[in-house]
């Protein structure tokens, strides 16, 4: 704000003026009709026809990966990003989505933008390369027979620590709450509260859909405790705060622990005993996509063995493509943090949505947590 | 909106404007105010009258037919979790404007009374200048500087004090605000310290009366206005901050703007009670401002 | 600035204000504990913008202790596509919105200061409002507005939500210009014969210019500066300067906003010293 609208004796907002036309704002007020409707949001925006506008994470495309689409095809890819499944089906719904052809949400997000009916289902016909996918990844439970969604990006959900501060290493969720005043405001838990809730709901032996309001009840109590503790509730600051130490431990997605470990050697990842979430993250075309053929395009050129194993590699995530697989260096293949041995993931399970209700108890917890 | 008869310049405007049909004096007014308010209309007040509209209807999603049907998402702000968080930017809003009223009046003071008058345009300039810089990369600097590992730390550190932990914590969201808004505070001081007849200053002090009496008997009073205006304005500012909480603020320091955005944007939708809370600022802020101009500036108003 | 410095405000200026004798000594600063705190105040607002100067040619990426001076983060920032994308974004929109604002807001304040007609405090309270609600209140309204009547976010909806403000600021800076002019001028020029137009192209405009520009400038930085509003208004493609540094304070790695925020810095400082010089000089008239 400027200084010349400080002056509150400026002639042109005397008193009276003002009062007045507050006055006349509120009974404007009241005259409103009813009866309409809230649209919902669905235009589809025109965009040219070699224009690719995409709505993923931050960290799953970079300029390379662009422009090398751009050199295959001749079509532009314009990249926004989101920082939760939920931040992005609001924006969705605010009607900020009717550019986008390519979506990038989680596995338990596709089953509920299937249920909006957001989703183009898939003309498998014009798809090539899904048969390069690992069998587990093939016919997944959300979304059977691979209708609307194609699986891009594993991982699972634990803890980053400091290895040089944290000695024993923390082994299991339950290390935050033993340890907590070593870790006062040196601890940030992911900004999602499926992820953060189920991973209590892990820790105290039940199971991450649970649908037991005690259960969740009895985490958000657990949570609750540990929250003075807490630096901040978040998905993406704790990256530069961890390299910079200003962090010792903090929850995180595997493929972002494996991207930021680089930049401070005494970073390591553990995926907790009890458990973990088992996350997938897609392809999809939303129902109001304006430019399909470029998002088949998108979906062939990301399917790739050579690109996959390349981003696998520079961009840091976990391929679900054997063929890409197959191509990556050892070293990367035999990344834990990437690639978590078979048994390692016994304890850990997906998420899928679990109906209204469930998420409005959900709901309420969360926002008591982080508002209360 | 309707444009009285009354000629629309003096009585000596051009000779042929009494003889203009009627239509010719409405094109004035309407060709300059038309297409602002029409602009307003749109973008301002519809858009207002939509949310209040949007705000009787309890759990709508896009999509829905819009029934006003009650006060259940203002009943909700009363909801103990709520009034927490309102009360909580109430606390931060209201420590925010002390904060830049202690701050602040020595620095008014000084500029429009102490230092040399020459200098006094130039020194108030100045000041103010940090507001035209992004109050985003403001508040960046604040974590840059606070942070366990930060500047301050390792200033500290390096002249052998303990460091302090202040980021993530109310602290630091004071902090950041205070800074944000100290500008406002000293420029509207300023103006009214500048008035301030310095003679009765100077009655006062020949008088006997101590340093400390002249300021709680003459200068405080006769500022009152400035004062009002400046904490008024340092209040509403920092009520409807967004950026200092959130980079700042850690876990506990969640405000009316975060919850009004998490309504909308945020992991679970409530467009009706995002513009019930919406309605109140609006109101609050609105109401606070009508009721300064009604008792705040008598001495300004003609 | 000059030796016959005048107060800021044109209307707190009393005729015999040179005659009063100032406490202080005219032309020296004395040392006073107020010296001293406004001294240490004059350095708590600088100290933030100077420290993040300072960091943006630190060799080191994260630890706050000097490690050697670099210009690595100016290179990176000019070659990172996000960032010249979001900048071009936000110059669009802020030139956009102030464009129109400056033609809108103009022709509000003569047409405010001009006539009297039923309903014009109702439209002054609506034309000020923007300039003490809070953004959010603004930004809200104008999604769910939007949402309403079926219009999908672009570019564009940010460009109509910023007019708004803008034009509350652009027309306060030129009312407050208006009320200093004389008004005989136009009337004269009508009387020569000048058509309404012709008077106010070539006779009012040209002495609102000042006014109109230092409005202008105010805006535009505004528009660049501002997060919520366009957040909340954008759509695919159409991220700005603010969403982009605020998503990457989040999300970055590496330091590059440093050098961004100095870059900014400094550019919204000279803009300051324009909009600041053209007010101090008009009203001095």
């Amino acid at each position: 704000m400027p200084p010349t609208q400080l002056h509150f004796d400026r002639p042109n907002l005397s008193r009276r003026r003002f009062l007045q036309g507050t006055a006349a704002v509120l009974s404007g007020l009241a005259l409103s009709g009813c009866g309409w409707t809230l649209a919902d949001v669905r235009t589809t925006v025109k965009t040219a026809a070699d224009v690719l506008y995409i709505y993923t994470w931050a960290g799953y495309t970079d300029r390379d990966l662009l422009d090398r689409f751009t050199a295959e095809t001749g079509i532009r890819a314009i990249a926004d990003v989101f920082s939760s499944n939920e931040e992005m089906l609001a924006k969705l719904q605010a009607g900020a989505g009717g550019a986008y052809s390519i979506i990038y949400p989680s596995d338990y997000m596709v089953i509920k933008m299937r249920d909006r009916n957001l989703l183009t289902e898939l003309d498998r016909s014009k798809i090539v390369g899904l048969d390069r996918l690992y069998d587990r990844f093939q016919n997944p439970e959300y979304d059977p027979g691979d209708r609307y969604s194609v699986p891009l990006s594993w991982g699972t959900t634990g803890l980053i620590y400091n290895s040089k501060v944290l000695d024993p290493p923390p082994k299991d969720w339950d290390y935050l709450w033993e340890n907590q005043e070593a870790l006062y405001k040196r601890m940030t838990l992911l900004n999602d509260p499926r992820e953060t809730i189920g991973a209590v709901l892990r820790m105290l032996g039940y199971s991450y859909n649970t649908k037991d309001p005690k259960a969740i009840e009895r985490a958000y109590e657990k949570l609750l405790e540990l929250k003075p503790a807490i630096a901040s509730f978040d998905s993406d600051a704790w990256r530069s705060r961890i390299i910079t130490g200003d962090l010792t431990v903090a929850m995180c997605y595997s493929s972002d622990a494996n991207e930021v470990i680089p930049e401070n050697e005494d970073l390591r990842y553990v995926l907790p005993k009890s458990g973990s979430s088992l996350w997938m993250d897609t392809l999809v075309i939303p129902a109001s996509a304006p430019n399909p053929d470029a998002a088949y395009a998108w979906i062939n050129f990301m399917l790739q063995p050579e690109v996959a194993a390349e981003i696998c590699q520079r961009l840091s995530f976990a391929t679900p493509n054997e063929a890409a697989f197959e191509l990556l260096p050892s070293e990367v293949q035999n990344n834990v943090t990437l690639f978590p041995p078979n048994p390692a993931l016994q304890n850990s399970e997906s998420l899928i949505p679990l109906g209204e209700n469930v998420t409005s108890i959900y709901d309420r917890y969360w926002t008591r947590l982080t508002s209360g | 909106m309707s444009v009285s008869t009354k000629p629309p310049l003096s009585p000596n405007s051009p000779p042929d404007s009494g003889k203009t049909p009627l239509g010719q004096q409405w094109l004035g007014p309407v060709a300059l105010l038309g297409p602002a308010g029409l602009w307003l209309v749109v973008l301002l007040v519809l858009p207002t009258l939509v949310i209040f509209e949007i705000s009787l209807v309890p759990d709508i999603v896009p999509g829905m037919k819009v029934i006003p049907s009650g006060l259940d998402n203002y009943l909700l702000a009363f909801d103990p979790l709520y009034i927490k968080v309102i009360f909580r930017s109430l606390f931060f809003a209201l420590g925010t404007t002390a904060l830049c009223l202690l701050l602040g009046f020595p620095v008014a003071y000084w500029i429009a009374i102490l230092a040399p008058s020459r200098w006094r345009n130039l020194l108030l300039m100045g000041f103010v200048l940090p507001l035209w810089t992004s109050s985003l990369l403001r508040a960046y600097a604040w974590v840059t500087i606070l942070r366990p590992t930060g500047v301050l730390n390792t200033v500290l550190g390096s002249i052998g004090l303990p460091g302090l932990e202040l980021i993530d914590r109310p602290s630091a969201v004071l902090i950041g605000m205070s800074y944000d808004f100290l500008p406002y505070m000293v420029l509207i001081l300023y103006s009214s310290l500048e008035k301030l007849d310095r003679q009765l200053l100077e009655a006062s002090a020949d008088l006997g009366a101590t340093p400390l009496e002249t300021f709680w008997k003459i200068t405080v009073p006769q500022t009152a206005p400035g004062i009002a205006a400046g904490s008024l304005l340092v209040f509403i500012s920092s009520l409807g901050d967004f950026v200092d909480p959130e980079l700042l603020g850690g876990t506990s320091s969640g405000t009316v703007a975060r919850l009004i955005y998490n309504q909308f944007l945020g992991q679970s939708p409530n467009w009706g009670f995002g513009s019930a809370l919406s309605t109140i600022l609006i109101l609050v802020v609105s109401v606070s401002i009508a009721l300064l101009l009604k008792y705040g500036d008598r001495d300004t108003q003609p | 600035m000059t030796e016959s410095a005048k107060p800021l405000d044109p209307k707190t200026q009393s005729p015999d204000e040179e005659s009063i004798p100032d406490m202080s000594n005219e032309s020296r600063f004395s040392l006073s504990w107020q010296t001293l705190f406004a001294g240490a105040m004059f350095v708590f607002m600088y100290l933030p913008i100077l420290i993040l100067m300072v960091y943006s040619f630190n060799e080191s990426a994260y630890s706050a202790g000097w490690e050697g001076f670099t210009l690595e983060w100016y290179r990176k920032l000019f070659g990172d596509p996000r960032i010249l994308t979001a900048l071009r974004n936000s110059v669009t929109v802020a030139l956009c919105a102030v464009g129109v604002s400056a033609i809108l807001g103009t022709l509000m304040a003569v047409g405010l200061a001009r006539y009297q007609f039923f309903g014009k405090k109702l439209y002054q309270g609506i034309a000020y409002l923007p300039l003490i609600v809070p953004d959010i209140a603004i930004a809200v309204a104008t999604l769910v507005f939007l949402a309403a009547v079926g219009i999908g976010l672009s570019l564009w909806t940010i460009v109509a939500a910023h007019i708004v403000f803008c034009l509350a600021y652009i027309a306060i800076a030129v009312s407050t210009r208006l009320a200093d002019l004389d008004k005989h001028l136009e009337e004269a020029a009508l009387d020569l014969g000048a058509t309404p137009v012709q008077a106010f192209l070539q006779v009012l405009l040209p002495q609102l210019m000042p006014g109109i520009v230092s409005g202008c400038l105010i805006a535009f930085v505004l528009s660049m500066d501002d997060l919520l509003i366009s957040s909340f208004t954008a759509g695919a493609g159409a991220t700005t300067l603010p969403m982009e540094i605020f998503s990457r304070i989040r999300t970055a790695v590496k330091p590059d906003i440093n050098a961004l925020s100095v870059i900014l810095i400094t550019v919204s400082g000279i803009l300051a010293f324009v909009a600041e010089s053209l007010r101090y000089r008009s009203e001095q008239r």
